[in-house]
Protein backbone atom coordinates (compact mmCIF):
# COMPACT_ATOMS: atom_id res chain seq x y z
CA UNK A 1 0.00 0.00 0.00
CA UNK A 2 1.42 3.54 -0.67
CA UNK A 3 1.40 6.17 1.35
CA UNK A 4 2.98 8.61 -0.70
CA UNK A 5 0.72 12.04 -0.19
CA UNK A 6 -2.58 12.26 2.04
CA UNK A 7 -5.29 12.84 -0.74
CA UNK A 8 -6.95 14.83 1.66
CA UNK A 9 -3.46 17.18 2.43
CA UNK A 10 -3.29 17.14 -1.58
CA UNK A 11 -6.03 18.23 -2.57
CA UNK A 12 -6.36 20.87 0.32
CA UNK A 13 -2.68 22.26 -0.28
CA UNK A 14 -4.34 22.57 -4.55
CA UNK A 15 -7.10 24.54 -3.04
CA UNK A 16 -5.17 27.23 -0.63
CA UNK A 17 -3.04 27.74 -3.95
CA UNK A 18 -5.72 28.83 -5.56
CA UNK A 19 -8.01 30.75 -3.20
CA UNK A 20 -8.23 31.50 0.44
CA UNK A 21 -10.45 29.01 1.94
CA UNK A 22 -13.99 30.80 2.49
CA UNK A 23 -14.99 28.01 4.73
CA UNK A 24 -13.14 26.97 7.84
CA UNK A 25 -10.59 24.20 6.46
CA UNK A 26 -11.51 20.42 6.92
CA UNK A 27 -9.64 20.00 9.75
CA UNK A 28 -11.30 22.83 11.73
CA UNK A 29 -15.06 22.56 12.13
CA UNK A 30 -16.94 19.58 13.76
CA UNK A 31 -20.06 20.30 11.35
CA UNK A 32 -18.65 19.82 8.05
CA UNK A 33 -21.57 18.70 5.94
CA UNK A 34 -21.10 17.84 2.87
CA UNK A 35 -23.27 16.50 0.12
CA UNK A 36 -21.66 14.79 -2.35
CA UNK A 37 -22.95 12.66 -5.78
CA UNK A 38 -22.43 9.02 -4.86
CA UNK A 39 -23.01 6.52 -7.45
CA UNK A 40 -21.55 2.59 -6.20
CA UNK A 41 -18.74 1.75 -7.56
CA UNK A 42 -18.63 -0.30 -10.00
CA UNK A 43 -15.32 -2.55 -8.68
CA UNK A 44 -14.58 -3.43 -4.89
CA UNK A 45 -11.14 -1.16 -4.47
CA UNK A 46 -8.88 -1.76 -1.25
CA UNK A 47 -8.49 1.26 0.41
CA UNK A 48 -5.87 2.01 2.91
CA UNK A 49 -5.95 6.12 4.26
CA UNK A 50 -6.60 7.21 7.67
CA UNK A 51 -9.16 9.34 8.26
CA UNK A 52 -11.86 11.36 10.47
CA UNK A 53 -15.05 10.22 10.08
CA UNK A 54 -16.10 12.29 12.61
CA UNK A 55 -15.05 15.59 10.95
CA UNK A 56 -16.70 14.67 7.43
CA UNK A 57 -20.09 14.03 8.35
CA UNK A 58 -21.26 13.93 4.85
CA UNK A 59 -24.87 13.49 3.84
CA UNK A 60 -25.49 12.52 0.21
CA UNK A 61 -27.49 14.51 -2.44
CA UNK A 62 -28.39 12.90 -5.66
CA UNK A 63 -29.51 14.30 -8.55
CA UNK A 64 -33.08 15.25 -8.03
CA UNK A 65 -35.86 12.97 -9.77
CA UNK A 66 -34.31 9.89 -11.08
CA UNK A 67 -35.46 6.33 -9.34
CA UNK A 68 -38.04 7.62 -7.09
CA UNK A 69 -39.61 4.08 -6.42
CA UNK A 70 -36.29 2.02 -5.97
CA UNK A 71 -34.86 4.81 -3.49
CA UNK A 72 -38.36 4.54 -1.55
CA UNK A 73 -38.07 1.31 -0.89
CA UNK A 74 -34.62 1.03 -0.30
CA UNK A 75 -34.53 3.75 2.43
CA UNK A 76 -36.15 1.73 4.27
CA UNK A 77 -33.23 -1.01 4.29
CA UNK A 78 -30.58 1.53 4.54
CA UNK A 79 -30.97 5.07 5.77
CA UNK A 80 -27.19 5.64 6.86
CA UNK A 81 -26.43 5.06 2.54
CA UNK A 82 -25.82 7.06 -0.05
CA UNK A 83 -28.82 7.46 -1.68
CA UNK A 84 -30.86 10.57 -0.94
CA UNK A 85 -32.89 11.63 -3.61
CA UNK A 86 -32.84 15.38 -2.14
CA UNK A 87 -29.99 17.75 -1.55
CA UNK A 88 -30.08 18.67 2.00
CA UNK A 89 -28.30 21.49 2.48
CA UNK A 90 -26.21 22.26 -0.61
CA UNK A 91 -23.12 23.22 -0.70
CA UNK A 92 -21.20 24.00 -3.35
CA UNK A 93 -18.39 24.78 -1.91
CA UNK A 94 -17.81 21.66 0.25
CA UNK A 95 -19.49 19.47 -2.08
CA UNK A 96 -16.52 20.88 -5.11
CA UNK A 97 -14.24 19.97 -2.15
CA UNK A 98 -15.33 16.78 -1.62
CA UNK A 99 -15.03 15.93 -5.58
CA UNK A 100 -11.76 17.21 -5.56
CA UNK A 101 -10.92 14.53 -3.09
CA UNK A 102 -12.50 11.89 -4.30
CA UNK A 103 -11.30 11.85 -7.80
CA UNK A 104 -7.66 11.67 -6.21
CA UNK A 105 -8.40 8.13 -4.61
CA UNK A 106 -6.90 5.29 -5.02
CA UNK A 107 -8.44 2.04 -5.71
CA UNK A 108 -7.65 1.06 -1.87
CA UNK A 109 -8.86 4.08 -0.40
CA UNK A 110 -11.66 4.59 -2.63
CA UNK A 111 -13.39 0.51 -1.64
CA UNK A 112 -12.61 2.01 1.89
CA UNK A 113 -14.58 4.92 1.63
CA UNK A 114 -16.92 2.80 0.25
CA UNK A 115 -17.37 0.64 2.91
CA UNK A 116 -17.51 3.56 4.98
CA UNK A 117 -20.49 4.94 3.48
CA UNK A 118 -22.44 1.98 3.01
CA UNK A 119 -21.74 0.21 6.16
CA UNK A 120 -24.39 0.68 8.99
CA UNK A 121 -26.39 -1.29 11.28
CA UNK A 122 -29.50 -3.06 10.52
CA UNK A 123 -32.94 -1.48 12.25
CA UNK A 124 -34.30 -4.32 12.85
CA UNK A 125 -31.26 -6.23 14.65
CA UNK A 126 -30.93 -2.33 16.45
CA UNK A 127 -35.04 -2.62 17.28
CA UNK A 128 -34.66 -6.37 18.81
CA UNK A 129 -31.54 -4.71 21.43
CA UNK A 130 -33.27 -1.93 21.92
CA UNK A 131 -36.55 -3.51 23.18
CA UNK A 132 -34.68 -6.19 25.02
CA UNK A 133 -33.00 -3.14 27.02
CA UNK A 134 -36.19 -0.84 27.42
CA UNK A 135 -38.88 -3.26 27.82
CA UNK A 136 -41.00 -1.58 25.92
CA UNK A 137 -42.68 -3.46 22.40
CA UNK A 138 -42.99 0.08 20.50
CA UNK A 139 -39.61 1.87 20.22
CA UNK A 140 -39.96 4.90 17.68
CA UNK A 141 -37.88 5.21 14.23
CA UNK A 142 -36.33 8.09 15.37
CA UNK A 143 -34.76 6.38 18.24
CA UNK A 144 -33.57 3.58 16.74
CA UNK A 145 -31.96 5.58 13.74
CA UNK A 146 -30.16 7.82 16.22
CA UNK A 147 -28.45 4.67 18.22
CA UNK A 148 -28.08 3.10 15.11
CA UNK A 149 -25.72 6.72 13.99
CA UNK A 150 -24.21 7.11 17.44
CA UNK A 151 -23.31 3.43 17.22
CA UNK A 152 -22.01 3.43 14.21
CA UNK A 153 -19.09 6.69 15.33
CA UNK A 154 -18.73 4.95 18.40
CA UNK A 155 -17.16 2.44 16.72
CA UNK A 156 -15.10 4.38 14.60
CA UNK A 157 -14.04 6.06 17.80
CA UNK A 158 -12.96 2.81 18.72
CA UNK A 159 -11.37 1.49 15.66
CA UNK A 160 -9.16 4.82 15.31
CA UNK A 161 -8.18 4.83 18.43
CA UNK A 162 -7.43 1.10 18.23
CA UNK A 163 -5.10 2.12 15.31
CA UNK A 164 -3.29 5.05 17.20
CA UNK A 165 -2.56 2.00 20.09
CA UNK A 166 -1.26 -0.04 17.56
CA UNK A 167 1.23 2.94 16.06
CA UNK A 168 2.79 3.56 19.44
CA UNK A 169 3.12 -0.22 19.80
CA UNK A 170 4.70 -0.32 16.22
CA UNK A 171 2.38 -3.51 15.83
CA UNK A 172 0.72 -4.25 12.36
CA UNK A 173 -1.91 -6.12 10.50
CA UNK A 174 -5.45 -6.67 11.70
CA UNK A 175 -6.41 -5.12 14.69
CA UNK A 176 -6.53 -7.26 17.39
CA UNK A 177 -8.55 -7.71 20.58
CA UNK A 178 -5.82 -6.12 22.66
CA UNK A 179 -5.92 -3.44 21.31
CA UNK A 180 -9.38 -2.47 20.94
CA UNK A 181 -9.32 -3.67 24.70
CA UNK A 182 -6.79 -0.22 25.60
CA UNK A 183 -8.97 1.58 23.10
CA UNK A 184 -11.72 0.87 24.85
CA UNK A 185 -9.91 1.94 28.24
CA UNK A 186 -8.87 4.89 26.84
CA UNK A 187 -12.09 6.45 25.31
CA UNK A 188 -13.33 5.53 29.21
CA UNK A 189 -10.53 7.69 30.70
CA UNK A 190 -12.25 10.62 28.02
CA UNK A 191 -15.62 10.10 29.19
CA UNK A 192 -17.17 9.28 26.02
CA UNK A 193 -18.56 6.11 27.35
CA UNK A 194 -21.89 5.71 29.33
CA UNK A 195 -20.65 4.89 32.94
CA UNK A 196 -22.82 3.10 34.81
CA UNK A 197 -23.92 4.00 38.08
CA UNK A 198 -24.51 0.01 39.56
CA UNK A 199 -21.42 -1.91 38.12
CA UNK A 200 -22.32 -4.78 35.33
CA UNK A 201 -22.16 -8.26 37.13
CA UNK A 202 -22.57 -11.73 35.57
CA UNK A 203 -21.44 -10.79 32.46
CA UNK B 1 -25.10 -48.13 38.08
CA UNK B 2 -25.11 -46.20 34.18
CA UNK B 3 -28.51 -45.29 34.99
CA UNK B 4 -27.88 -43.57 38.03
CA UNK B 5 -24.58 -42.21 36.34
CA UNK B 6 -25.96 -40.71 33.57
CA UNK B 7 -28.70 -39.51 35.66
CA UNK B 8 -26.55 -37.81 37.50
CA UNK B 9 -24.71 -36.34 34.55
CA UNK B 10 -27.52 -35.39 33.21
CA UNK B 11 -29.01 -33.58 36.56
CA UNK B 12 -25.79 -31.94 36.55
CA UNK B 13 -26.11 -30.53 33.14
CA UNK B 14 -29.05 -29.38 33.43
CA UNK B 15 -28.76 -27.23 36.72
CA UNK B 16 -25.35 -25.75 34.74
CA UNK B 17 -27.94 -25.35 32.17
CA UNK B 18 -30.38 -23.64 34.34
CA UNK B 19 -27.25 -21.64 36.40
CA UNK B 20 -25.79 -20.24 32.72
CA UNK B 21 -28.97 -19.49 31.49
CA UNK B 22 -30.28 -17.19 34.42
CA UNK B 23 -26.56 -15.60 35.08
CA UNK B 24 -25.04 -14.56 31.80
CA UNK B 25 -26.64 -14.13 28.61
CA UNK B 26 -26.07 -15.83 25.76
CA UNK B 27 -25.17 -12.94 23.26
CA UNK B 28 -26.04 -14.18 19.53
CA UNK B 29 -23.75 -12.51 16.98
CA UNK B 30 -26.36 -9.70 16.14
CA UNK B 31 -23.96 -7.03 14.05
CA UNK B 32 -21.32 -9.63 12.76
CA UNK B 33 -21.43 -8.85 8.96
CA UNK B 34 -22.04 -5.04 9.06
CA UNK B 35 -19.36 -4.99 11.75
CA UNK B 36 -16.90 -6.69 9.40
CA UNK B 37 -17.39 -3.76 6.60
CA UNK B 38 -17.96 -1.05 9.34
CA UNK B 39 -14.59 -1.47 10.99
CA UNK B 40 -12.67 -1.94 7.37
CA UNK B 41 -14.22 1.20 6.35
CA UNK B 42 -12.97 2.72 9.42
CA UNK B 43 -9.08 1.13 9.25
CA UNK B 44 -9.15 -1.95 9.56
CA UNK B 45 -7.90 -4.76 7.32
CA UNK B 46 -10.64 -6.30 4.63
CA UNK B 47 -10.95 -9.28 6.88
CA UNK B 48 -10.82 -8.32 10.41
CA UNK B 49 -10.24 -10.86 13.13
CA UNK B 50 -13.23 -12.88 14.66
CA UNK B 51 -12.03 -12.43 18.13
CA UNK B 52 -11.91 -8.96 17.47
CA UNK B 53 -14.84 -8.55 15.71
CA UNK B 54 -16.94 -10.39 18.31
CA UNK B 55 -15.28 -8.36 20.95
CA UNK B 56 -16.27 -5.00 19.14
CA UNK B 57 -19.72 -6.12 19.26
CA UNK B 58 -19.89 -7.25 22.71
CA UNK B 59 -18.52 -3.07 23.50
CA UNK B 60 -21.27 -1.88 21.22
CA UNK B 61 -24.06 -3.68 22.42
CA UNK B 62 -22.79 -3.01 25.94
CA UNK B 63 -22.54 0.80 25.16
CA UNK B 64 -25.80 1.07 23.26
CA UNK B 65 -27.38 -0.47 26.72
CA UNK B 66 -26.00 2.08 29.14
CA UNK B 67 -26.76 4.47 26.91
CA UNK B 68 -30.77 3.23 26.79
CA UNK B 69 -30.92 2.98 30.23
CA UNK B 70 -29.40 6.14 30.96
CA UNK B 71 -32.04 7.43 28.90
CA UNK B 72 -34.41 5.36 30.24
CA UNK B 73 -34.06 6.67 33.14
CA UNK B 74 -34.41 11.05 31.82
CA UNK B 75 -37.60 9.78 30.16
CA UNK B 76 -39.38 8.10 32.86
CA UNK B 77 -39.79 11.68 34.66
CA UNK B 78 -41.23 12.61 31.25
CA UNK B 79 -43.40 9.67 30.62
CA UNK B 80 -42.19 8.12 27.08
CA UNK B 81 -39.01 7.18 26.17
CA UNK B 82 -38.04 10.16 23.23
CA UNK B 83 -35.56 10.83 20.95
CA UNK B 84 -34.86 14.18 22.56
CA UNK B 85 -33.54 11.87 25.64
CA UNK B 86 -30.34 10.55 23.73
CA UNK B 87 -29.66 14.01 22.18
CA UNK B 88 -29.55 14.80 25.59
CA UNK B 89 -27.12 12.19 26.47
CA UNK B 90 -24.66 13.15 23.47
CA UNK B 91 -24.72 16.65 23.85
CA UNK B 92 -21.02 17.01 25.24
CA UNK B 93 -20.04 15.24 22.06
CA UNK B 94 -20.62 17.15 19.11
CA UNK B 95 -19.56 15.07 15.62
CA UNK B 96 -22.07 12.57 17.22
CA UNK B 97 -24.94 15.28 17.84
CA UNK B 98 -23.85 17.14 14.83
CA UNK B 99 -24.63 13.43 12.79
CA UNK B 100 -27.82 12.80 14.54
CA UNK B 101 -29.41 16.01 13.83
CA UNK B 102 -28.27 15.40 9.93
CA UNK B 103 -29.57 11.87 10.48
CA UNK B 104 -33.18 13.11 11.81
CA UNK B 105 -33.24 15.90 9.38
CA UNK B 106 -32.97 13.38 6.47
CA UNK B 107 -35.43 11.01 7.28
CA UNK B 108 -37.76 14.20 7.46
CA UNK B 109 -37.18 14.89 4.03
CA UNK B 110 -37.58 11.72 2.89
CA UNK B 111 -40.72 11.63 5.08
CA UNK B 112 -41.73 14.34 3.10
CA UNK B 113 -40.84 13.38 -0.19
CA UNK B 114 -42.75 10.18 0.17
CA UNK B 115 -45.92 12.10 1.47
CA UNK B 116 -45.23 14.45 -1.72
CA UNK B 117 -44.82 11.40 -4.00
CA UNK B 118 -48.37 9.85 -2.50
CA UNK B 119 -50.06 12.77 -3.31
CA UNK B 120 -48.87 12.85 -6.39
CA UNK B 121 -49.49 9.45 -7.40
CA UNK B 122 -53.00 10.58 -6.27
CA UNK B 123 -53.42 12.98 -8.67
CA UNK B 124 -52.28 11.19 -11.63
CA UNK B 125 -54.85 8.24 -10.70
CA UNK B 126 -58.04 11.13 -10.07
CA UNK B 127 -57.22 12.46 -13.63
CA UNK B 128 -57.53 8.91 -15.17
Amino acid sequence: MKHSKDPFEAAIEEEQEESPPESPAGGGDDEGRLEIEQTPEESERDVGVRRQPKKFKSSVAVAEGKNKDEDEEEEEENMEAELTKYPTTADPAKMAKMQVILSQFTEDQMSRYESFRRSAFQKGNMRKLLQGVTGSQKISMPVIIVNCGIAKMFVGELVETARVVMGERNDSGPIRPCHIRESYRRLKLEGKVPKRSVPRLFR
Amino acid sequence: MSNTAAAAAASSSKSKAAGSSQAPEKRKPLFQKELQHMMYGFGDEQNPLPETVALVEDIVVEYVTDLTHKAQEIGTKRGRLLVDDFLYLIRKDLPKLNRCRELLAMQEELKQARKAFDVDEEKITSLD
